[in-house]
C-alpha cells in the first residue's frame, strides 16, 4: 500500500535576528546582519496509510505545529522532501487544500459575528461542495456533535466546547481527506474533551479520514489514535503503538492512597511504595497488568482507607522516562 | 467566483450585526459633511464666485465627497490585512482554496455596500435637503460617476491594501494608518479640490492615482471635464488601478512566500 503522507529526513529551520542584551544592544539588534538558526523539525521521517489515525505528541515547543504547517502547505521544509496525497504540499498549496481538513485549536476559523450556520455555507461555497453532499454532511455530522442547538447562534456567543465541535464539523463539511488538528482539545473541559475524542474516533473508523492530530494530552491518543508519533527537541523520539511505548516505560503510574488514620507502614506486593507522609502513602504501579481493584483489594477493607487517585504519567513524565530509559541502554552498550 | 460573492454576503452581514454601529456611523458621518460645508459657506461669505465656480458648485463637491468616501474605510482594511500578517491569522487564509487579496476585496465590497446604504444616503440625502445639490452636469456625466465611484473603490482598497502588506515588513500598522489618511485627505481632493491649488501642485496633484478617490468622480459629476476628457481620465485611472493591483500582487507574494519560508 502507497502512503498517504510520506516524510523523508524532513527540517526546518527558522532564522532570527540575533538579539543583544541592554540599551547598546537594542541599538546593535537594529542594524545586525547575525542571525541565529533555531531547529523546529529535524530530520524527521515517516509513513502515513489512509485511514490511519496517528498522534502526533510531544511538550511545548517540541515542533509539532511546524510539521502540521509543512504538511498542510503554509510552510515550506528547509530540508528533506515530504508528499502529501501525491502532491509537495506547499507547492500546489490550493489542489492540497481542496482534499484536506484543518482545525486549529488556537485559532477560530469561524466567523465571529455570524450564526454558526453561516460559516458552514460559505465554506460550502469556498469548498463548491453539492447542495445534497453539504446538506447530508451537516446533518449528520450535528447530530453526532450535538450542534443543532446552537446553529442559529452567532459564533461570539459559544462556549469554547461548542465552538471546537463546530470547527471541527465545519473542517469535515468537504470531506477530506485527510483531517488535521492542532491541539484540538486545548483548554476544553472534560465532558467537551470526551465527545470530540469520541467523535473523531468514529469519524476515523466509519468514514475512513485519516487523522493526524497533535496534542500534549496522552489521553487524546490514547482514545483516538492506535499509532503514536512522538518528538522532542524537534527531534522524532518514537513511532508506534501507544502500546508499546508503555511496555517500553513500564507504565509508571502513580497512585496515592489517603487514610483516614495512620495504619504505619504498608508495603503492598502489587505496588511499589515511593514515600510515606503517614496519612498519605505514594506508591508506584509499574506493572501495566496491575488493576487498581487488585491494589485495593489488597489494601483490604479494614485500615480506614479514605481516598484512591491513580495519575496517568503526563507527557513530559513518559518523555523524561523515556530517555531515561535510553540513557541508560546507550551506557549499558 | 461563487465563493467570493458569499464572502461579500458575509461582509454585508457582519455589519449588520452592529445595529449600534449604523446609528454612530450616520451622525459621524453627519458632522463631517456639515463640517466640510460649513468650510466653503465661511469660505464664500459675501463672494459669488472664486474661479468661477460657485458656492453651490462647492456644497455639490463637499457632499460627493461623502458619497464617495462616505462607505469605505482605509484604516479597516490597513488594521485587517497588517494585523493578520503580524498576528499569522492569515495562515487560515493560506489553508483555504481562495486568494487572500479577492478575499479582502469581497469583503470589503460587501461592508462598503452596507454603509453605503445604510448610512451614506442618508446623511447626504440629509445634507442635499437642507442645503441643495447639483444634479449632474448631463446624463452621460451621471452615468459616468457611476463608473469613476467603482473606480475610486478599487484604487482606494488597493492603496489601503498595500499599506496593510507593507505592515508586514515595517512591523507598525498604527503609523502607516495615519500616513495613509494624510496622504488621502490632501491628495484625493477630499478637503480642497485640485482647482484652487497653486500650480505646479495643482497639475501634480491630478496626475497622482488617489486624484481618482474624490477629485475625479466630482469633477465628472459637477461638468468640469468635457466627455472626451472623462474618458481620458476613466483611462488614466485604469491604468492606475491595473498599476497598483500588480504592485499589491508583488508585494503579497513576496509576504505570503516570507510567510511560508521563513514562517512570519
Amino acid at each position: 500500500m502507497t502512503a498517504l503522507i510520506e516524510a523523508r529526513g524532513v527540517s526546518k529551520r527558522f532564522r532570527q535576528h540575533k538579539r543583544f542584551p541592554g540599551l547598546l544592544g537594542a541599538l546593535k539588534t537594529l542594524v545586525t546582519t547575525e542571525y541565529t538558526e533555531v531547529a523546529a523539525v529535524s530530520d524527521v521521517s515517516f509513513d502515513i496509510a489512509a485511514g490511519e489515525a496517528v498522534g502526533y505528541l510531544g511538550p511545548n515547543g517540541a515542533g509539532k505545529s511546524t510539521m502540521i504547517k509543512m504538511m498542510t502547505g503554509i510552510l515550506v521544509p528547509s530540508a528533506g522532501t515530504l508528499s502529501v496525497l501525491g502532491r509537495t504540499p506547499h507547492q500546489e498549496r490550493m489542489a492540497n487544500a481542496r482534499q484536506i481538513g484543518v482545525v486549529f485549536g488556537q485559532r477560530s476559523q469561524l466567523w465571529w459575528d455570524l450564526p454558526v450556520v453561516d460559516s458552514f455555507t460559505l465554506h460550502q461555497r469556498i469548498y463548491d461542495i453539492p447542495a445534497a453532499r453539504y446538506a447530508d454532511n451537516l446533518k449528520r455530522f450535528s447530530d453526532l456533535l450535538d450542534l443543532t442547538p446552537f446553529l442559529d447562534r452567532a459564533v461570539r456567543q459559544l462556549s469554547l466546547g461548542q465552538r471546537m465541535r463546530a470547527e471541527i464539523v465545519m473542517s469535515l463539511l468537504h470531506d477530506p481527506k485527510i483531517l488535521f488538528l492542532d491541539e484540538p482539545t486545548i483548554g476544553l473541559d472534560v465532558v467537551a474533551k470526551d465527545a470530540v475524542r469520541r467523535f473523531l474516533a468514529e469519524i476515523n473508523r466509519e468514514r475512513g479520514v485519516t487523522i493526524i492530530l497533535t496534542t500534549h494530552d496522552l489521553q487524546d491518543i490514547e482514545t483516538i489514535c492506535p499509532r503514536l508519533i512522538m518528538v522532542d527537541h524537534s527531534q522524532l523520539i518514537f513511532d508506534g503503538e501507544l502500546g508499546r511505548l508503555r511496555a517500553a516505560l513500564g507504565s509508571a503510574r502513580r497512585l496515592t492512597l489517603e487514610f483516614a488514620t495512620d495504619p504505619g507502614p504498608l508495603p503492598l506486593g502489587t505496588a511499589t511504595l515511593t514515600s510515606d507522609e503517614g496519612l498519605l502513602k505514594h506508591y508506584l504501579l509499574e506493572r501495566e497488568d496491575v488493576s487498581l481493584v487488585q491494589v485495593l483489594s489488597e489494601v483490604g477493607s479494614e485500615r480506614g482507607l479514605k481516598d484512591v487517585a491513580l495519575h496517568e504519567p503526563d507527557i513530559e513524565e513518559v518523555i523524561r522516562t523515556f530517555y531515561q530509559r535510553r540513557n541508560a541502554a546507550a551506557a549499558a552498550q | 467566483m461563487i465563493a467570493y460573492a458569499a464572502f461579500a454576503r458575509s461582509g454585508f452581514l457582519t455589519s449588520l450585526a452592529y445595529r449600534n454601529e449604523v446609528w454612530a456611523n450616520i451622525f459621524g458621518k453627519l458632522v463631517q459633511v456639515f463640517a466640510r460645508v460649513a468650510i466653503w459657506l465661511a469660505v464664500y461669505a459675501g463672494v459669488t464666485a472664486v474661479d468661477g465656480i460657485s458656492i453651490s458648485d462647492m456644497i455639490t463637491y463637499a457632499l460627493l465627497g461623502g458619497v464617495v468616501m462616505g462607505a469605505t474605510r482605509y484604516d479597516r482594511i490597513v488594521r485587517q490585512v497588517g494585523n493578520a500578517l503580524k498576528t499569522g491569522d492569515v495562515a487560515i487564509w493560506l489553508l483555504k482554496p481562495v486568494h487572500y487579496p479577492l478575499y479582502l476585496l469581497a469583503i470589503e465590497a460587501g461592508m462598503s455596500a452596507y454603509t453605503f446604504l445604510l448610512a451614506v444616503v442618508p446623511t447626504i440625502a440629509i445634507v442635499a435637503l437642507i442645503y441643495g445639490m447639483q444634479p449632474p452636469a448631463s446624463l452621460l456625466h451621471g452615468l459616468m460617476f457611476v463608473g469613476f465611484c467603482a473606480l475610486s473603490f478599487i484604487i482606494h482598497f488597493l492603496c489601503a491594501a498595500i499599506f496593510g502588506v507593507l505592515a508586514f515588513w515595517l512591523m507598525t500598522v498604527f503609523s502607516l494608518e495615519w500616513l495613509l489618511q494624510s496622504l488621502i485627505s490632501l491628495l484625493s481632493g477630499l478637503l480642497i479640490p485640485f482647482w484652487f491649488f497653486p500650480e505646479p501642485f495643482g497639475t501634480i496633484a491630478s496626475h497622482q492615482p488617489l486624484a481618482w478617490l474624490v477629485y475625479y468622480p466630482s469633477a465628472v459629476w459637477l461638468g468640469r471635464l468635457d466627455m472626451g476628457a472623462t474618458l481620458l481620465y476613466f483611462g488614466i485611472g485604469l491604468g492606475w488601478a491595473g498599476l497598483l493591483a500588480t504592485v499589491l500582487a508583488l508585494l503579497w507574494h513576496r509576504a505570503s512566500s516570507r510567510i511560508t519560508v521563513q514562517g512570519g
